[in-house]
């Protein structure tokens, strides 16, 4: 039962999480907070995480099953956002088109052109 | 027939098999068309799903209760992005230079120009809310919108359309800046791009492909991190 095993250790880190973010009131999620516990905590361990390895590969491949009840929603809001729809989809294809930008052009002056160049 | 439909609702076993079944003749749909990268398999399930749900007059609310079952595995699921973002701390240290000064950066700009444009255009704060996080990875793209104040159908819909307008771009803008570094592509790919991002970078290559899940990763943090709390600062949203 490794995958199950894996998956308590999954829960636990969410919950740790869940723990942390109620007492602090950080404004950020428990997932995530949860996910930066277990990437510590796996440097800290080093090797040794079969189980969570067992949890974690099947539920990373279907990550896109889990989010499709809230891509759904979408279709059934078409009508209430007729009057935005120019704002919202000039923001998403030219916001992306300068951010992609912006990410080359800074990426290339800071980390270097040259593939083979050992960085 | 409604009454059968009725009650077939009111257990969430009946959202979960339409998931799982408009999954996967989402996926088979997307092989027959030979995986087209303008139109991911999940773009397919879901118009497939919605189709249905319109055809049974099932009401959206009715279904998302249901499903409510299958969104609850989100949670672990963000827990589990760890283990791929440690296995990829060897890049992490060997570019942790340039990385710091460069992805704040780029994962700002991702979510400023959106907003800005939307804003300008006159959109309103729960729009923008949704909008915000559109180069995210989707579990914690959920996370941050529900932050916000967003609506989690339309920013799912953004994040769709990003995925596939920065897969567009980065192959225009490296042929423009020409640029042929797999670790820059990677990179861009994973930042603007997300999951649907990453797919494609593994298509350019392995280098590419494991730059890409970490300038994933590491932007969804870095937004998951700080957009919350820009957003509290300008006093722009309510």
């Amino acid at each position: 039962m490794p995958a199950l095993r894996g998956f308590l250790w999954l829960i636990g880190f969410l919950l740790l999480g869940e723990v942390l973010i109620t007492l602090t009131g950080l404004p950020v999620s428990a997932g995530v907070v949860g996910m930066l516990l277990l990437t510590v905590w796996l440097i800290l361990h080093g090797g040794g995480f079969d189980d969570i390895a067992a949890a974690a590969r099947p539920l990373i491949a279907v990550l896109a099953l889990l989010i499709m009840p809230g891509v759904v929603g979408i279709f059934f809001m078409l009508d209430e956002l007729a009057g935005q729809l120019t704002a919202i989809l000039a923001a998403l294809l030219l916001g992306t088109l300068l951010s992609v930008f912006t990410t080359l052009w800074l990426l290339r002056r800071l980390v270097g052109d040259e593939g083979q160049r050992d960085a | 027939m409604p009454e059968l439909l009725d009650h077939l609702m009111a257990s969430p076993l009946a959202a979960v098999a339409l998931t799982l079944a408009a999954y996967f003749a989402g996926e088979r749909l997307f092989r027959a068309a030979r995986a087209p990268a303008w139109c991911p398999p999940i773009l397919v399930a879901a118009l497939l799903l919605a189709g249905v749900l319109a055809l049974l007059a099932i009401d959206y609310a009715d279904y998302r209760r249901g499903a409510g079952w299958l969104m609850l595995l989100l949670g672990p699921a963000t827990v589990a992005l760890g283990l791929p973002l440690y296995q990829q701390m060897g890049h992490v240290r060997a570019l942790w230079r340039p990385l710091l000064a460069c992805l704040p950066v780029a994962a700002g700009m991702a979510a400023l120009y959106a907003v800005g444009i939307a804003w300008l255009l006159g959109a309103p704060p729960e729009t923008l809310a949704s909008l915000a996080p559109k180069s995210v990875t989707a579990p914690i793209a959920i996370a941050i919108t529900e932050r916000l104040g967003g609506s989690v159908p339309l920013m799912m819909g953004g994040l769709l359309v990003t995925g596939v307008a920065a897969i567009g771009a980065v192959g225009l803008m490296a042929r423009w800046l020409d640029i042929r570094d797999e670790r820059l592509l990677g990179l861009a790919l994973g930042i603007n791009g997300h999951a649907l991002g990453t797919v494609r970078a593994f298509e350019i290559g392995p280098t590419a492909g494991a730059f890409a899940s970490l300038g994933m990763s590491l932007t969804g943090i870095l937004t998951a991190l700080l957009l919350p709390l820009a957003w509290r600062l300008p006093g722009l949203v309510g």
